[in-house]
């Protein structure tokens, strides 16, 4: 394959349209007799519905309908993709029955002329609750007590453990064990475009059609033709422009189906754009775990065996893939080092809160924190160098395809070629005498580490819930220009550019002339989305392939048409080339696609006569028309391939922060930031660059600022952008960037995923520099997000 | 949530107890209560206007008063629904009495819903010290009157200048 795009830093074709504000998202579509939906939701976190009276509300000029529980109990519960053995699953119904389980909790659903009519209904739907207990604590939650959902015996929806090797030997064997009890705050994804869902439904022809801010939009399709009870085949999902999702839109949602179900009742289009307010309340959250940490070390700091004991805060309800979060953070435990035994005890708990799911990293942030934050512990226990520990049990280059105790086959790394780049990078030998230096002036500067691996490239059929393939159809049209259909739904990474670079490249044609199509379940193939850091190296693999598929059938035409043999073609640069002995011979021919009636009338006819050589634009004419074709050959230029990986990709990286505490307000300042990634092959360097900024930018959110907080009695405190902090430009340092390149064996274009690697690498880097920092103090640990509050409380030894 | 505070009332304590447990006093003392009607002993219906912040609402509920002892001590509780969420509370007011002057201490406990919860939370603990600050206001001008005499004006301006007259009495006596 020539690179001529492949590899370069191509600006994202998607900006222009997004910069000057001419891209549609939901909201931007508007619909001739649109209705407008509002929700009441839920005040209190657990409560009895004694009684709904939506009267009022209904007197309202504008409002056109109110559904409550009762109405919609024909709409099937929203799914949950969890398999894990005895698994609780509740009843998670559309709107709310007899209960409200958490803050938010969808109650009634109202119609109107217009979304200020519905939102002023709201006030006027008077809704007689009976409190009941709520269940905040996670850790309570599995004692006992309260039960929230009636018909299981506890709070617990499910225990498991797993893991390799014999921990309790490999703990008695170490010479020292290391406790320690780590919390991973609730966090809000906070996509800058909050949900948003419409509805239109033609009674006559049957269909439906849903719009929906959503990362899989053919997922989704089958879940709501299930949920409510509609031929799949008579359903579309349109993804439009998707303001960001992070994990928060890989869901089927309550309101997804009430939109496409009110629109059947009403015949009428309806639209509901999630406020700030709900999107805090009733959109996923992440994260939101509290571990044990015991982990073994010899005193020369070689690992023995880690184990950890994790209670996971689940809400009130499963999500999509709710239960399996927590398991993703046991896959992972090995981190990059050899550690011989492993295990994870997790204590998966119902709370009266919204429930958690994907967030960016989903379960590797937590797998990550721990193993870092226990090499960092280990590291302070035996006075090593926390890089040196971290190099000590590394698996060597050599050792891939590498093994872990949690059960995977890591594909392929280069762990210390990462770290030894960072530390080159950022001068790391000079960076603990300028410490040592500060350190003796009174000052509190600190240099965390992380050498994270991730697991990406989601994933092998036999790992997922619904299919860990991906599809892709690529197809030349008569005037040559390539369309892309991906199975994917890219929804800000780029993907659009990116496989344009992989197409372009492949078939040798201008990148302008590819066009790549996603997100509509009425023009692409069926496909899982975009999630897990796979959309390229799974649905850019099917890219790839089907344009190998398309390139043979090419291939065939063209010696067809230069009245060679395949053997002898060359194609390059989106040519076909007869090879020079070949083309003397075939010098003489006569033309291979005869003049005729074009069947449009005005497209020319491809002209071969004498030439050696054709495009590929000829051959994809020369396909459509038809007239002259090899025997057995179908007409047209189009090949599909659905690619399924046969394991994940595993990308790994150095990150190390540095960061000083102001002694006075225990405020925390970044003095550099240096992340080595390394996520194979790249495609578009820009477009990695661009997702290691985004994701360290959410890492310093979570190691810094943000927190969903519920209080005592299950009130969500935390529910605006006033309460929940995100961080700002000016809260952000500059990153130095760099990568090293270590090619995955599991797909053809080497690729390994890089959507979510700066939240998994960067938290743990950037809490460990505070501690660094504040170790003089004899800091070891402090749980995140760390506040200046917190630091000034410490330094003042409170 | 804790809220506590003490407020120096300048009337005697027979008479701002008396006001305590009038229900048309409180009606025009507590800030944006448009109704307090007796349904029982100690038992009252309310609807107030209230809200924190640029979150506003109507709240309906019932308010009630236990261990009433003249003219020292009762516990009020109050619980209350509207559209911003719902709030419910219990304190206890403590009067003493010194030169002629009442000395109210009071402590309870808030708990808020909803919107109030998610949003207004931060500023709940200032509002509802300016509430009380706005109603002791209220009350001693209420209790400087004699009982079956015109009671006082609550306007805006009037609670201002008192307020504003009570900083003066504090910074310069």
């Amino acid at each position: 394959m020539a690179s001529k795009y492949v590899g370069q830093r191509i600006k994202r074709t998607e900006d222009p349209r997004l910069i000057k504000g001419l891209a549609h998202y939901v909201d931007d579509i508007r619909l001739p007799n649109m209705l407008h939906v509002a929700f009441v939701r839920s005040v209190y976190p657990h409560a009895r519905i004694n009684s709904i009276d939506a009267s009022e509300a209904l007197k309202l000029p504008g409002v056109v309908a109110v559904y409550t529980g009762k109405d919609v109990a024909g709409i099937g519960p929203v799914p949950c993709a969890g398999a894990l053995p005895d698994l609780k699953v509740p009843n998670y119904r559309v709107l709310a029955q007899d209960k409200v389980f958490f803050v938010g909790h969808p109650v009634a659903a109202i119609v109107a002329i217009d979304p200020y009519v519905a939102r002023d209904a709201v006030d006027l739907v008077m809704v007689d609750y009976e409190d009941l207990p709520a269940v905040v604590d996670v850790e309570e939650a599995a004692k006992g007590g309260t039960v929230i959902h009636e018909n299981f015996d506890d709070n617990i929806a499910y225990k498991l453990t797993a893991g390799e090797g014999d921990i309790d030997a490999a703990l008695a064997s170490a010479d020292r064990v290391i406790k320690q009890r780590i919390v991973h705050q609730r966090l809000a994804p906070i996509a800058m475009e909050p949900r948003g869902v419409l509805a239109r439904y033609f009674p006559g022809e049957g269909d439906l059609t849903v719009w929906s801010s959503t990362q899989i939009p053919h997922l989704l399709r089958t879940q709501l033709a299930l949920m409510i009870g509609i031929p799949e085949n008579k359903l579309r999902v349109i993804t439009p422009e998707v303001g960001g999702g992070f994990g928060s839109k890989l869901n089927v949602y309550a309101e997804e189906a009430l939109l496409g179900w009110i629109a059947m009742q009403l015949n009428k289009p309806v639209k509901w754009i999630e406020g700030r307010r709900e999107n805090i309340q009733g959109t996923i959250h992440g994260r939101g775990q509290i571990g044990y940490i015991e982990i073994g070390c010899k005193n020369d700091g070689t690992l023995t065996g880690l184990r950890y004991n994790v209670f996971a805060d689940l809400g009130a309800y499963h999500q999509l893939l709710t239960p399996a979060i927590p398991t993703l953070t046991g896959l992972m435990l090995s981190g990059a080092y050899k550690i011989p035994a492993i295990q994870i005890n997790v204590t998966a708990c119902f709370t009266n809160k919204m429930a958690t799911d994907a967030y960016r990293g989903a379960g590797r942030p937590e797998a990550t924190y721990v193993v870092e934050r226990a090499l960092d512990l280990v590291a302070a226990e035996l006075g090593i160098d926390a890089a040196e520990v971290r190099r000590k049990n590394f698996p060597a280059a050599t050792e891939f395809p590498f093994h872990t105790a949690t059960g995977l086959e890591y594909d392929s790394g280069d762990y210390a070629a990462a770290l030894n780049k960072a530390q080159s990078i950022i001068n790391y030998q000079q960076l603990r005498e300028e410490q040592e230096q500060a350190r003796a002036a009174g000052r509190l500067m600190g240099i965390g580490i992380s050498t994270y691996v991730e697991i990406c490239a989601l994933g092998p059929s036999n790992a997922m819930p619904a299919g860990g393939w991906e599809s892709a159809t690529v197809r030349i049209e008569p005037t040559g220009k390539v369309t892309v259909l991906t199975g994917a739904s890219p929804h800000g990474q780029g993907q659009e550019t990116s496989f344009a670079q992989i197409a372009a490249d492949e078939l040798g044609v201008d990148l302008n002339d590819v066009t790549v199509i996603h997100g509509d379940t009425g023009v692409v193939q069926y496909g899982i989305g975009t999630f897990g850091s796979r959309a390229t190296a799974v649905g850019g693999t099917a890219v790839l392939v089907a344009i190998q598929k398309l390139k043979e059938k090419a291939n065939k035409i063209a010696a067809h048409m230069l009245q060679c043999e395949t053997s002898v073609l060359n194609f390059e640069s989106g040519k076909f080339t007869r090879e020079a002995a070949q083309a003397a011979v075939a010098g003489e021919s006569t033309p291979v696609v005869p003049v005729g009636e074009a069947p449009a009338g005005a497209l020319p006819e491809p002209e071969t006569n004498g030439r050696s050589h054709i495009t590929i634009q000829d051959v994809a004419l020369a396909a459509h028309l038809a007239k002259e074709l090899p025997p057995d050959t179908e007409p047209g230029l189009s090949a599909t391939y659905f690619f399924e990986p046969k394991n994940f990709t595993f990308p790994f990286g150095t990150h190390i922060a540095v960061v000083e505490v102001d002694r006075e307000t225990g405020d925390v300042k970044f003095l550099r930031y240096v992340a080595v990634d390394d996520c194979g092959k790249v495609i578009n360097p820009m477009l990695v660059d661009g997702q290691i900024h985004g994701g360290i930018v959410q890492s310093i959110g979570q190691a810094l600022f943000e927190e969903v907080v519920y209080d005592e009695q299950g009130q969500l405190v935390t529910g605006s952008l006033m309460d929940y902090a995100v961080p700002k430009a000016s809260q952000v340092p500059w990153m130095e960037l760099d990568r090293t390149e270590t090619p995955s064996p599991v797909n053809p274009l080497g690729v390994k995923g890089v959507g979510e690697a700066g939240t998994i690498g960067a938290t743990p880097a950037i809490v460990g520099a505070i501690v660094d920092a504040l170790a003089p103090l004899g800091v070891r640990h402090l749980d995140m997000p760390v506040k200046p509050e917190a630091i000034w409380k410490l330094i003042r030894g409170q | 949530m804790k809220i506590e505070g003490t407020h120096q009332l300048n009337a005697p304590r027979a008479r701002v107890f008396e006001c305590l447990i009038d229900p048309e006093v409180l009606k025009r003392c507590i800030p944006g209560c448009e109704r307090l009607e007796a349904t029982a002993e100690n038992r009252y219906a309310t609807t107030i206007r209230a809200g924190v912040g640029t979150i506003k609402g109507v709240f309906n509920g019932t308010v009630r008063l236990e261990d009433v002892r003249p003219p020292e001590h009762y516990r009020i509780v109050v619980e209350a629904k509207g559209s911003p969420g719902f709030l419910k509370g219990s304190g206890d007011l403590d009067l003493e009495e010194a030169n002629g002057t009442t000395q109210i201490k009071y402590q309870g406990d808030l708990q808020v819903g909803g919107t109030i919860a998610s949003v207004g939370q931060r500023m709940i603990q200032g509002t509802a010290k300016m509430m009380a600050s706005q109603f002791f206001l209220a009350l001693e001008a209420e209790a400087k009157t004699e009982a079956g005499e015109a009671p006082p004006e609550h306007g805006f301006f009037r609670t201002a200048l008192r307020w504003f007259s009570g900083c003066i009495r504090r910074w310069f006596y």
